[in-house]
């Protein structure tokens, strides 16, 4: 009786197993149009958002700034093998040392950032870890999280009220992303930056820096005050880099850096 | 998958009646508890305690309903679990998930089939055993001598 039981027990698992991994081979995400609609929504998402920042703050269509920024994007995607024309770069005009990203691949950089950092690999690295999150779909992940699914295409089919498209602004610019996404765009950060020949070193020191830094100036310190445990982040991404690359090349000449800086804060 | 079997004795009305009961209960719980798969189980559970003292005919019959109840909660609450972690913990659609939503569905319409045909066989005073569970079930449950 027993030995029937197993028996038995074993064939309807197996029958079970056998339907699950069959139905498994059928495309439920083209049939049922997941992929279609997420994008849909994220590229509607991304045109809102982009269009609420751009109200308050100016875009910078400075050539010098924008031939600067997209170098480094363009030089990072392609060392990477990431499309280049997915990354959609926009420099804003902002005091705040900040840089986020937006649904479907915007990256806002703020003129705040361009003037705080010491050098171009600093800026380049704090662009690698946006990068990051946009690759490794951080941003819908935090939206979908933070404000629910539902919200979310109500918000990009314009249904939704100005009040959550407030809260869901300010929610991109911020607010960090878990210790686990952060730690994850980090590492991911310092691949990109090896894989593109830019030392690392200087993205571990920046963190380390504004980290230290309790001058006033530095309270209004965006991205810094949205990534917490800057000290801890700039020690694993040293210990990360570690011995993992030793030659290292600048994507912008001394005279390109300048004349991007100038073009920011000018 | 569903034999029909001569029982050791013939069923009186009441024990067909009560028998016949505890597949309506895990039937109702399937309607009633379908967000949350675990109320399934706790209305099979009591019924199941409250007719364990019965005939034997009853109680092997709302043995046999509770044991399938425990796979159906199982598969239940892992689709459950798999959806509320997609949603909230960044985990991705994919289309062993979606596969595996289906497997669980055509599993319930299957018991549900399978539990309505056993209510109304049982009502019949027809001992019904299912695949694997009747024969688990003939393991546990013993009459009394």
């Amino acid at each position: 009786m027993k030995k029937q039981v197993i028996i038995e027990g074993i064939l309807l698992a197996l029958l079970f197993l056998v339907t699950w991994i069959g139905l498994a081979q059928v495309d439920w995400l083209r049939i049922l149009k997941v992929e279609t609609v997420t994008s849909k929504t994220e590229k509607k998402l991304g045109d809102i958002f982009l269009e609420t920042f751009k109200k308050s703050d100016q875009e910078i269509n400075n050539l010098q700034v924008t031939r600067g920024i997209d170098s480094i994007v363009q030089h990072i995607c392609h060392a990477n093998g990431i499309d280049f024309n997915r990354i959609k770069t926009h420099v804003l005009l902002n005091d705040q040392v900040n840089a986020f990203a937006l649904p479907d691949g915007h990256l806002v950089i703020y003129t705040g950032l361009i003037s705080k950092v010491a050098n171009q690999e600093e800026l380049t690295g704090v662009i690698c870890h946006e990068i990051a999150h946009i690759e490794l779909h951080h941003v819908m992940k935090k939206l979908i999280k933070e404000i629910g699914l539902s919200v979310l295409i109500s918000l990009g089919s314009g249904n939704a009220s100005g009040e959550i498209l407030r809260e869901s602004t300010k929610l991109l610019s911020s607010s960090a992303y878990d210790r686990k996404l952060e730690k994850e765009a980090d590492i991911k950060a310092v691949d990109y930056l090896i894989q593109a020949q830019i030392n690392p070193d200087h993205f571990a020191n920046f963190l380390d820096r504004l980290s230290e830094n309790d001058d006033r100036m530095y309270a209004y310190l965006g991205w810094i005050n949205t990534h917490p445990d800057a000290k801890e982040r700039a020690k694993y991404i040293t210990s990360y880099s570690h011995s993992k690359g030793n030659r290292y090349l600048k994507i912008l000449s001394d005279t390109g850096w300048q004349a991007l800086r100038d073009g920011a804060l000018r | 998958m569903i034999r029909t079997e001569q029982f050791i004795y013939t069923p009186r009305e009441h024990e067909e009646e009560a028998a016949s009961n505890s597949y309506v209960m895990s039937m109702v719980a399937i309607i009633a508890g379908l967000p949350l798969p675990i109320f399934n189980l706790i209305a099979t559970l009591i019924f199941y305690l409250g007719n364990r003292k019965s005939t034997f005919f009853v109680r092997w019959h709302c043995t046999q309903a509770l044991l399938s109840q425990f796979t159906l909660v199982i598969l239940n609450s892992t689709a459950f679990w798999w959806t509320i972690s997609i949603i909230f913990w960044e985990k991705s659609w994919d289309n062993y998930f979606f596969a595996y939503l289906l497997t669980v569905i055509i599993v319930n319409i299957a018991e549900f089939i399978a539990t309505i045909y056993t209510a109304v066989q049982t009502r019949k005073g027809i001992h019904v055993a299912w695949w694997f569970y009747g024969t688990l079930t003939n393991l546990v449950c013993k009459p009394r001598i």
